[in-house]
């Protein structure tokens, strides 16, 4: 095994790692302001693929890269944000299992959907021009876009961070985890703010849908596929701490990179392993707050 | 939906009649509504096995389809490799689905509530992985199919005959175990875990009983799908298999043993109408699914009459 296809197995796993990122941020903001797991959070992530597939089709491709990949994730924190409305802030304090089916529930409504409108034919898009290079480093030749798909990611990141702790609306958020009465007695709109992170969690779901959208085939059974991946990214790393979505969709990149090189038969198994060895020792994640009333009050 | 008391919706008088009619079935109905039947029976078993933990002890697992792909993979991989003959390996199959329920219990249990929920969900979706991956063992994404149950059984009413007896002396001993103070025990956990513990309740060892007991009966639900539709494959282990059980008892109402029965004679026939005549299976049961959650958390039992006492 030589150093180049290494290194291309390497970054095709920190692509999907990247990627992973991205998604599970979104799962993990949601959950951490609004302590709400969201099941349907990987159809959100394939409707972003779609309506990303959708605008493109519209025109020209060099043109419309750009614009839809703004566009689609923005669509979706609108059709979010109307679903929170509608249905999820009825569950916010109820118990986990009214949660679990009501976002399954939606989720089997949403592949529906997809595929009513979309159809079961699976699309794909071609990557921009101004990516379609490849980067040669000592003999390996790096594809552009991965490289601009770890870059979104750590730009995601990095606003994230700003946005919750050096912000206004950060600011709000956390102030609501803790207190939202209190927040609320302040003058807050809190139903709203919380509207708003849903959007936002949203957002980030079809973000990572569009983004991964030139490098695979689009089409039904994405949402199926990316969720439970970006359930246990989130659950590695502790649901609530972006950080830890972060620490999270490295390790299973580590896992899945090695896995693949020397243990193709067993690299599925070993992200499960994984959580479920974190889970033991860590049961609220690797960067989880412990003592959270939600996993511990009876 | 806390607070619930686990009355009946189970009268002998309905019992009665429900068994006459389903011993004179298959003499009365077509053979195509027999084997419709014959899949509404096991997944009553299923959802009624899953309802131990999910009604019974409030602890919710998307994972039970581990140890359902389990009991029909026992039977089987008995056929394939020419291991135990049909008979040693039905009986075998809820043992080992017990066994592995017990060990992966011991570890999903130490989590609680949402982590525990998603524990058995990485279980079920890691031996999912596993009987796809273990490709000279398990035929991988194939599965295995081929004449693994005796002749005898492939008639339709011979094997409904048995199907239903299976289901009925499993779903009798269920209830006896709901019922008991084993039973009794396991209902004071979910309503005050803290509180059942202060007692004296060895809580974490009934938790774990609990678990084993229910992934034995899921199991042996799988070996009789196995005698259903002869053949196993994957998918019958996944996440996605593991949320029906928990669905069908949702439907028909976790708070009493008979919600899940229910909810399985609805499951399976709204099911087969709606692939027969549309296309929007999923759209209807996501939609019923919302609107059971939403409005009527006593699920289909609480329209039929049956009191949810509180």
């Amino acid at each position: 095994m030589n150093f180049a296809s290494v290194a291309i197995e390497v970054l095709s796993a920190l692509t999907a790692a990247a990627n992973l990122f991205i998604i599970a941020a979104g799962l993990s903001l949601v959950f951490g302001a609004l302590r709400i797991i969201n099941l349907a959070h990987g159809s959100f992530y394939m409707i972003g693929a779609l309506l990303m597939a959708s605008l493109f089709a519209l025109g020209r491709p060099e043109i419309l890269f750009w614009p839809a990949l703004v566009l689609a994730p923005l669509l979706m924190a609108g059709f979010g944000a109307i679903l929170e409305r509608l249905l999820f802030r009825r569950i916010y304090h109820a118990e986990h299992l009214v949660q679990l089916l009501l976002s399954y529930a939606l989720s089997l409504m949403l592949a529906d959907l997809a595929l009513r409108i979309w159809g079961a034919d699976t699309r794909s898009v071609p990557t921009p021009a101004a990516l379609a290079g490849v980067l040669v480093v000592g003999g390996a030749s790096f594809p552009l876009y991965n490289l601009f798909v770890i870059t979104l990611s750590l730009a995601v990141g990095l606003g994230l961070w700003v946005l919750l702790r050096h912000t206004r609306f950060g600011w709000e958020i956390r102030a609501a985890v803790e207190d939202a009465e209190g927040l609320s007695l302040c003058g807050r709109n809190v139903p709203a703010l919380f509207t708003a992170v849903f959007a936002l969690g949203a957002f980030l779901a079809a973000l990572g849908g569009a983004a991964v959208a030139p490098l695979q085939a689009i089409g039904p059974g994405m949402d199926s596929a990316i969720l439970v991946s970006a359930f246990i990214v989130a659950v590695i790393g502790g649901l609530g701490s972006i950080a830890g979505a972060a620490l999270g969709a490295a390790i299973i990149g580590f896992f899945q990179a090695v896995g693949t090189l020397w243990l193709p038969t067993w690299a599925p198994a070993f992200i499960f392993l994984a959580m479920i060895m974190v889970l033991v020792i860590r049961p609220s994640g690797l960067l989880g707050a412990a003592q959270r009333a939600w996993a511990e009050e009876d | 939906m806390t607070q619930r008391a686990y009355g009946g919706g189970i009268s002998m008088v309905g019992v009665g009649i429900a068994a006459l009619l389903l011993v004179a079935a298959p003499w009365v109905v077509p053979t195509s509504w027999l084997l419709v039947l014959e899949n509404v029976l096991v997944l009553a078993l299923f959802a009624t096995a899953t309802n131990l933990l999910v009604g019974w002890t409030g602890l919710v697992s998307f994972g039970q389809a581990a140890f359902y792909g389990i009991g029909a993979y026992t039977v089987a991989l008995a056929w394939l490799h020419g291991i135990a003959p049909f008979s040693l390996a039905f009986v075998a199959a809820p043992l080992i689905a017990g066994l592995i329920a017990l060990f992966t219990g011991a570890i999903a249990l130490r989590a609680r509530k949402l982590y525990f929920a998603l524990l058995t969900l990485a279980f079920s979706e890691l031996f999912y992985v596993l009987a796809e991956q273990l490709y000279d063992i398990t035929n991988g994404a194939n599965g295995i199919f081929g004449a693994m149950v005796p002749a005898l059984l492939i008639s339709p009413r011979i094997g409904f005959y048995f199907t239903l007896a299976v289901v009925m002396v499993a779903l009798l001993l269920l209830y006896r175990i709901g019922h008991s103070p084993f039973g009794l025990a396991l209902q004071a956990i979910r309503e005050r875990r803290v509180r059942a513990e202060a007692l004296g309740l060895a809580v974490s060892h009934h938790e774990l009983a609990a678990f084993t007991l229910s992934g034995a009966f899921c199991g042996l639900a799988g070996a009789l799908y196995v005698v259903h539709d002869q053949t196993a494959y994957p998918e019958l282990l996944n996440w996605v298999k593991s949320g029906e059980p928990v669905i069908v008892a949702v439907i028909g109402g976790i708070s009493s043993f008979a919600g899940p029965l229910w909810g399985a004679l609805f499951y399976q026939i709204a099911h087969d109408a709606l692939v027969a005549l549309t296309r929007d299976w999923q759209m209807a049961l996501g939609a019923l699914l919302l609107l059971v959650v939403l409005f009527r958390p006593g699920g289909l039992v609480s329209l039929l009459g049956g009191r949810e006492e509180r």
